[in-house]
């Protein structure tokens, strides 16, 4: 395969978004939005087989064939391929969410959500730390206006927060792109192979955009910013940024540990990250307790599955990483369906809350069922996804040395008791309790109506509930398959492992 | 020197803008930080006056490196864009950003 059709990835996007701005076509809008992330996630699925070609493991093009080491590279390797092939199948499933609940005919979405994967694939493309800049800007820019889009009255200030913490992060992550510079000579990710262990000047300046990335994704202590702002959004808007933003920051994250400074981490950049993946597996798993409303209980779980995702990283094995990257799959996955599925749920009965749900489990017994296997994968029980994801982390820490692993393995275990008791509680509130009586249906004029008396028939429609529980299938399938899925997440972990490779593919 | 006085004074005026309520003084905060993130990359590459980084104008000896300027470039832009957005957002929901507004009816769904 030529490298070249890399760029594809970017261009097909940024293209269809231009055009759905100038050609304002109801039909072409909702094709496009559906088509485009498809293609993307059908080019990472043919990626992964070209990469299991040992000739083939990393595909590396020089944009513009300036010469190699100053040209921005656009390079794939297992890992790219694996989180292509996620986000685009997540973008596409949330976008058909998001036609059920008409929400794709505001103005502008479809291009927003378009400009959004082509920033989102230009992130995990490049190779260059000042493209990943601007790339991680084109993603985050759409997303400003689509989370002000739809959601409650309060969407409109949490978006000034959402706003000012990203821009306040990416000011920072280019002054560190700029130290790295200074320091190094150079942005290009390749030419900096082990030079973050190597020489301490670059290990600080990379530190600090490993740090601007951590805030991005979500890391306690600067976590704060994800459960405030993202609930305040509409549901399908909260499971398309769940999918992309954090996601994106945790594979750079992994990207730039592992190339910039590898096994030979092991320093107080080391430290640090274990300090940072305990802290933010327990706060987000204790934190779900103190939830009052669905998305909020799933937005602390995402905070908690950073942590878990980082991990991997701490470890840096080849059994951690592949952990890692398989609990980063199961989250995106997992963490959405239960978006849609409480979307379903906020949309029929006009509420998210604890109190004004109850009775959940008589009356929608499909969501009922699907929201069990999300909260079974997202604890980390058979038969679904989660199960996977967490025995390979705790066989991996297992393996550390005899601290490292006491301390993580109580992590693991405590975090997962949190959660137990956090998602109970919202089990017992919104599906256990006295049926339903109320609901706020919505109203053609105003928006969100008054609070009235449920009728008799009203349940959950099944197109609406349709896009989560395809995703918690997606997620029974990976534990079904998971003995076929987990040696993806091996080979992305062993090139991980290896930055010669991927230094050598570009620089060639 | 001097380039340090003026990424530190632009700093600490843009930190204590953006700590304020209001969301245009906040949005003139990150001004100020983005334009002394820029004289920080500007360091990283042209810490003294140097020629013009085109070739056959000036001495490759003496010339400016050009990449941090084309960081900056990017960047201005960028920031210019969301400046915009931003502005838009202070503009959206009436005074909501530094007075309490009137009950509307609704509550958190």
């Amino acid at each position: 395969m030529n490298p070249a059709l890399l760029l594809l990835f970017v261009i097909v996007p940024l293209f269809a978004a231009g055009l759905t701005v100038v050609v304002r076509q109801a039909v072409l809008d909702r094709v496009l939005f559906l088509a485009v992330p498809l293609a993307t996630a059908l080019g990472g699925v043919l990626l992964l087989g070209v990469h299991a070609r040992p000739e083939h493991q990393v595909l590396a093009h020089n944009v513009g064939s300036f010469v190699p080491g100053i040209a921005i590279p656009f390079v794939s390797d297992t890992l790219t391929a694996l989180m292509l092939a996620l986000t685009g199948v997540t973008t596409a499933v949330c976008g058909w969410f998001l036609c059920v609940t008409g929400e794709d005919r505001y103005r502008f979405v479809s291009p927003l959500i378009l400009m959004l994967t082509a920033g989102v694939n230009g992130a995990l493309l490049t190779g260059d730390l000042f493209n990943l800049f601007v790339f991680v800007e084109v993603m985050l820019l759409p997303s400003y206006a689509l989370i002000a889009v739809t959601g409650t009255w309060r969407r409109l200030g949490i978006g000034r927060l959402f706003i000012l913490v990203n821009l306040l992060t990416s000011t920072f992550l280019l002054v560190s792109v700029g130290w790295v510079y200074a320091a190094a000579g150079t942005v290009n990710l390749a030419a900096l192979a082990g030079q973050g262990a190597a020489d301490p000047r670059i290990g600080v300046a990379l530190a600090l955009v490993l740090f601007s990335l951590a805030i991005k994704g979500g890391a306690v202590p600067l976590h704060g910013w994800l459960p405030s702002a993202y609930p305040e959004t509409s549901a399908g808007i909260m499971a398309l940024f769940s999918a992309l933003h954090t996601k994106v920051a945790l594979y750079a994250l992994y990207r730039i540990y592992a190339v910039g400074f590898g096994e030979a981490a092991a320093g107080w950049v080391g430290w640090a990250l274990v300090a940072v993946v305990v802290a933010t597996m327990l706060v987000g798993a204790v934190s779900t307790a103190a939830a009052a409303r669905l998305r909020v209980a799933f937005a602390f779980q995402m905070v908690t599955g950073v942590g878990h995702i980082l991990l991997g990283l701490v470890l840096f094995t080849g059994a951690s990483l592949a952990a890692g990257l398989f609990y980063l799959g199961h989250h995106v996955v997992t963490v959405g369906g239960l978006l849609l599925l409480a979307g379903a749920i906020e949309q029929t009965y006009g509420s998210g809350r604890y109190d004004r749900l109850s009775g959940l489990m008589r009356r929608d017994r499909l969501v009922a069922v699907g929201m069990t296997l999300g909260l079974f994968s997202l604890v980390g029980l058979p038969p679904t996804s989660g199960l996977w994801g967490k025995v390979g982390l705790v066989l991996a820490a297992a393996q550390a040395r005899p601290v490292l692993a006491a301390v993580l393995l109580a992590a693991l275990v405590l975090a997962a008791l949190a959660s137990i008791m956090g998602l109970q509680r919202l089990w017992e509130q919104v599906f256990w309790g006295p049926p339903l009586e109320e609901y706020s249906p919505d109203d053609p004029q105003l928006g969100r109506g008054a609070r009235t008396v449920l009728p008799a028939g009203e349940r959950i429609p099944g197109r609406l509930a349709a896009p989560g529980l395809a995703l918690i299938a997606v997620s029974v399938l990976m534990f079904l398959f998971g003995g076929q899925l987990y040696p993806i997440a091996q080979s992305a972990g062993e090139a991980l492992l290896q930055p010669g490779a991927y230094a050598e593919a570009v620089l060639r | 020197m001097i380039l340090a006085v003026t990424v530190a004074v632009l700093v600490a005026g843009g930190s204590y803008l953006l700590l304020s309520r209001s969301m245009v003084r906040a949005v003139f905060g990150i001004g100020l930080l983005s334009h002394g993130a820029n004289f920080v990359l500007l360091t990283a590459g042209v810490p003294a006056w140097r020629a013009e980084p085109l070739t056959g104008e000036s001495d490759p000896g003496v010339m400016g490196d050009p990449l941090p300027m084309a960081f900056v470039l990017t960047a201005i832009v960028i920031t210019l864009a969301v400046t915009v957005v931003m502005l838009t957002f202070a503009v959206l929901g009436h005074n909501d950003d530094t007075h309490r507004m009137p009950p509307t009816g609704e509550t958190h769904v």
